[in-house]
Formats: C-alpha cells, structure tokens, sequence
C-alpha cells in the first residue's frame, strides 16, 4: 500500500514534475489486482450464497438452477471462499511485510485524525462549517470500507470454514458453534452485500464527484484535479518530496 | 347347464313382473333389467368355467343391494360387454384376467380417480405385466362396495391385504397406534402419505425430496397440532437449516440427485415413527448421536448440539444463537442507517453549494 507515490517519481521525469504533474499513478499493479480479485470473489460469493438464506423463494431457486443446481453453486462458493481467505492471508502477510521489513508506511491504519476528520465532514455537510478537512492517501470513509471488508472478511472466513466441515472442527470445537456460525454467516454477508450496494456503490459510481464511475482502482491512475480536491495532503506530501529530489539536497 | 340356464332366462323374460312380486317379500327389489340378471346369478351354485379354474358368478341382491351402488346402477353398467343371452364368448384364462379386463368400467363414471390410477405405481407395474398389482375392484371391492374411509381405519385394512409388513410397522407407531387402539381419525393412514390413486414410487427422487411437505401438510397446521401440544415450527425450522435448504433445491432441480440430504423420515423414521419423547425414538437427546451417525459417521457424541432440535433460537433455548442474531438485528439497520444517512447528507449540501 505504501509505494505507490514513489513508482509516480519513477514514472514521471523530473522535467514533467516542474511543469506540475497532471496525472498522478495512485495504485500499483498489486492493489489493483487485489481489488480484482475481491471483487470477482466477492460476486461469486453473494450469487452462489445468498439465494441459499432465501431457498424457499421462486428466484432464488431460479438463480441455483442457472448455476446447474445447489451441488454446483456449493462448489463454486466454497472454492470462491477458499480463494478469497487466501486472498485475505496473502494481503496481511505482504502488508505485514512491507511494514516490518521494507519500511513502509502503512495509510490505512486509522488516526485520531480520521476522527476529527470526520465531525469536520459532517460539520461541512449541515453548513456549521463552510470548510472540508483535507485528506491524506485515504480518507475516513475509504479506511471505513477497507476495514469494514477485512472484519468482515475474517467473520465470513471463520465461519464459512466452519459450515464446510461441521463434522471436523466438531472435533476439537464445541457443537454449539455451528449454528452461531450459520446465524452469523448469513447475517454478516446481508450486511456486507447491503455495504457495497449502497456505500460502496455510491462512493464509487453514484457519488457525483466521480460520477459514473470512479476508475482509478482499474487504470492506477488519478487526475491532479481530483488529488487536489479529495487527497490534497498527500499531493502536498508527493510535491515536497518532488521538491526536496529537485534541489538535491545534501544536508 | 346351458339349457338349464337358456330356459332360466326365457322364463324370467315372460314371467319377469310376476318373479319380482313374488319375490317381494324376502328380497330387495331391483330395475327389471337387474332383476333379469339375478334370476340366474342370484343362484349361489352359478359357476363359469375357465381354463384356470371353476369360478363363482353368484352375485348376493342382498349384498349388491347394501353396496354403494345398489339403487343407482343396472349390472350392463360395468359389465358392458354382456348386453344379451346368451353371453357372448370370453377368452379368460382365469379369474384375474377377468378382473384386468374390467377395468376400464369404473372409468365411465369415475373418470377423475381412473386418470389418476394411470399415473399411479399400481398401474405402472400392471402395464409392465405384474398382474398382481391392484386395480380398481381389489382395494373398493365388487358388487360390495361401499365407502372407502368408513371407518378411516378401513383404508389401512385395505392396504394391508398385500402390505402386511408395512401394516405391522405402521401400528407400532405413534400415527397406527393412535388409529388402531384410540380410533383417533387425526392421524394419518397410508393414503394420506401415499395417496389413494395416483399413488408415486416412495422410492423415487422427487417423492422422498417433497416429504416434508408432506409432513407438513398435518405438522404446520396450528389448530391440529395444538390438539397435541406439538411445535408447528419443524417445518420451517427444517427448510432453513442446511439440509432443508438442500432439500428445496433438490427438489426445484427436478433431476436426481445422489447427494442425499437427510428430510423428515430419515431422522424420524418412516412407517415406524414414534413420538419424540418416545425411550425408542431415534431423535431422542440420548439416541440422536446415533441416527447422525447414520450419515455422519464420524460425528463426535457433541455433534448433535449443531442442530437447534427445530427450536427457534431465544433466550432459553440456543441463547448464543439467538444473541448473534440479536447483534445483528441493531448492528446492520445501525450502520446502513449510519451510511444512508451520510449519502444524503453529502448529496444534499452538494444540491445546496450554489
């Protein structure tokens, strides 16, 4: 997550940066294939499970018989689970490692800051203030989603496991577990499907900042003119580094 | 004999008003055409000749007269093939292919239940060539029919002249005991599982995947089953958890399946279920290891606590479940709202910049 202003250095001549970069690269190759890879595992997931909370509608049971029936659409959802937790595993254990030993910094990780950031939000929007807080690399409403996805991620994981195989963590778990994790399982992916649909949507189709669609998490890329309006600390951050590199400053 | 029975005819033809008068006293009385038939097959020692054996064409008036039919039908009314005397020739190598042979007869009059029977496993195996199957006569009867389902507990007698064994089974339970011993009518007899007429292959697919319809059809009926202080929620209990939504979907699928999930008479038993408080009952807290077992056979002895025992989760029964739930009935409603909320609020200062 954390090197992704450096590859813009590296792709933009320092002749283009004096004459104020226009286009600025805000993921790298990894994250968006990361958000590719969640968000085809997360479609699989809500088409082959959430018709079997509603088995006993006429859709839902139209929707299994497309898939070629509920053997079927039970394979693809335990496969799509088993990728999207090793998916999960992958992403912390890069992010770990880049934290700990490549020394990078982290921008998820929320501050005191996303806090004050958003009462300042919400101050803007009921006109007690007439000024926006600016943002670093991601604001209070993306670290929201992005933890909102791993918690909840890590709820549909452990339980998912556990409804694949009731008989084998029986073993060494209590037996109650399994209908918790069933309560739980369904009413978890109620929640994150009712996220995307209606945050996760808005934020980035609907929202008529980056109406119809917000394509950075395909291209990489970013406009200046949306760095200065949605990210405007970590423009500050990128140009001062532009700057320091400039004047090659030696002490 | 054939004189005999030639001048039978031809003197109940001339004297037939006079046989019926005289006769008026001790016997029923029929339509002339009726009547006419009787004047010879009332006679107990009437007999046909067949290559299999000497059979009895002896019809009782008392008899037929008590039957169903007895004041509504004439005898050409099912046996048309006979119109005259003397009968026209029959090639019946013995009584059971005289049987066979009138079961188109009910039809003309029972169309509905007739077209029903062609769907039905009896006539499946008959069209095969098992002519041991029943038709219409064997389960109602001939020239004695009379109400089916009069007592309920005669629709079980009628079943059990070829299904003794399943009779036997089906009295120990909890449904036969209560028909056999209490006379209880609630219960279900083998007709209302299986159907009288078009009655399906229990074996099949599609038959066992609709049994907890089925049971459903008694055991989600409120007003029944608060007769007998039974929970109407298995059902739907059942159809949420796993194997019931397996179920479902089998079942919509229409094809077979040979991932066979457990439905009501897997745990419960068939013919041979007991009440759940029953010592032998295999859903019983002390016997319910053994029946997951059956298809689970690795299950832990605390295995079976996975399953709720069609409880819906509360406070008392399945707490952890019911609190998880709880969470998430505030949880979910609490941070949508938290997230609409924000949209519209976005949107509306959007709207009111300028």
């Amino acid at each position: 997550m954390g090197k992704q202003f450096q590859d813009s250095t590296e792709l933009n001549s320092p002749a283009a940066a004096i004459t104020r970069q226009q286009e600025f690269v805000r993921f790298s190759r990894m994250l968006i294939g990361e958000h590719w890879a969640v968000m085809v595992l997360f479609a699989l997931l809500v088409i082959t499970g959430i018709p079997q909370r509603y088995s006993e509608t006429a859709w839902a049971q139209f929707l299994i018989r497309c898939l070629g029936g509920i053997d079927i659409a039970r394979s693809i959802h335990r496969l799509s689970g088993i990728l999207f937790a090793a998916l999960a595993v992958w992403h912390l254990v890069r992010v770990l490692h880049g934290v700990l030993f490549r020394n990078r910094s982290p921008y998820m990780i929320p501050t005191s800051k996303d806090f004050r950031d958003a009462i300042g939000t919400l101050r803007y929007y009921l006109r007690l203030s007439e000024d926006q807080p600016k943002f670093d690399r991601y604001d209070f409403r993306q670290k929201f989603e992005y933890f909102g996805l791993l918690m909840g991620g890590m709820v549909m994981i452990a339980t998912g496991f556990l409804l694949y195989a009731p008989i084998f963590f029986t073993k060494f778990l209590p037996a109650f577990l399994i209908p918790v994790a069933k309560m739980a399982h369904g009413y978890e992916a109620m929640l994150a499907l009712s996220v995307i649909l209606i945050w996760h949507l808005y934020g980035a189709h609907l929202n008529p900042d980056v109406f119809p669609i917000d394509k950075s998490i395909f291209t990489g890329k970013i406009s200046r003119e949306r760095m200065e309006k949605e990210h405007a600390l970590e423009l500050e951050r990128i140009e001062f580094a532009e700057s320091l590199k400039d004047k090659e400053i030696i002490v | 004999m054939r004189t005999q029975l030639c001048f039978l005819a031809i003197v109940a033809l001339i004297f037939g008003f006079g046989i019926v008068t005289v006769r008026a006293e001790d016997q029923p009385q029929f339509s002339e055409e009726v009547e006419l038939c009787l004047s010879c097959h009332n006679d107990p020692s009437l007999e046909m000749e067949l290559p299999g054996g000497t059979i009895s064409v002896n019809v009782d008036p008392k008899i037929f007269r008590n039957s169903v039919h007895g004041e509504k039908l004439n005898c050409t009314d099912c046996h048309t093939n006979i119109t005259d005397y003397p009968h026209p020739e029959n090639h019946f190598k013995n009584r059971r292919e005289l049987n066979l042979a009138l079961y188109e007869s009910c039809k003309r009059c029972h169309f509905d239940n007739y077209t029903k029977t062609l769907e039905g496993i009896h006539y499946h195996l008959l069209a095969k060539g098992d002519s041991r199957a029943p038709t219409c006569v064997d389960c109602h009867g001939s020239h004695e029919i009379s109400k089916p389902d009069q007592p309920k507990s005669k629709i079980s007698q009628t079943c059990k002249r070829c299904h003794e064994q399943v009779y036997q089974t089906y009295i120990k339970s909890v449904h036969g005991k209560a028909l056999v011993n209490g006379g209880n009518i609630d219960v279900p007899v083998c007709v209302d599982c299986h159907q009288a007429h078009d009655i399906e292959d229990p074996r099949t697919n599609s038959f066992l995947l609709r049994t907890p319809q089925l049971c459903g059809q008694c055991h989600s009926d409120k007003i029944l089953m608060k007769k007998y202080g039974l929970s109407t929620q298995v059902v739907e209990t059942y159809l949420q958890d796993f194997h019931g939504v397996s179920t479902t979907f089998h079942r919509t699928e229409g094809k077979a399946t040979n991932r066979w999930k457990a439905v009501c008479t897997d745990c419960h038993g068939v013919h041979d279920i007991a009440a759940v408080k029953d010592e032998n009952s295999p859903v019983l807290k002390a016997n319910l290891v053994a029946t997951c077992r059956k298809c689970h056979p690795d299950a832990t002895t605390d295995f079976p606590d996975a399953w709720l025992s069609h409880y819906e989760p509360s406070p008392s029964k399945a707490a952890s479940v019911y609190y998880v739930k709880l969470f998430y009935k505030f949880f979910i409603p609490f941070t949508i709202g938290g997230l609409v909320l924000h949209i519209l609020l976005h949107i509306w200062r959007i709207a009111t910049n300028r």
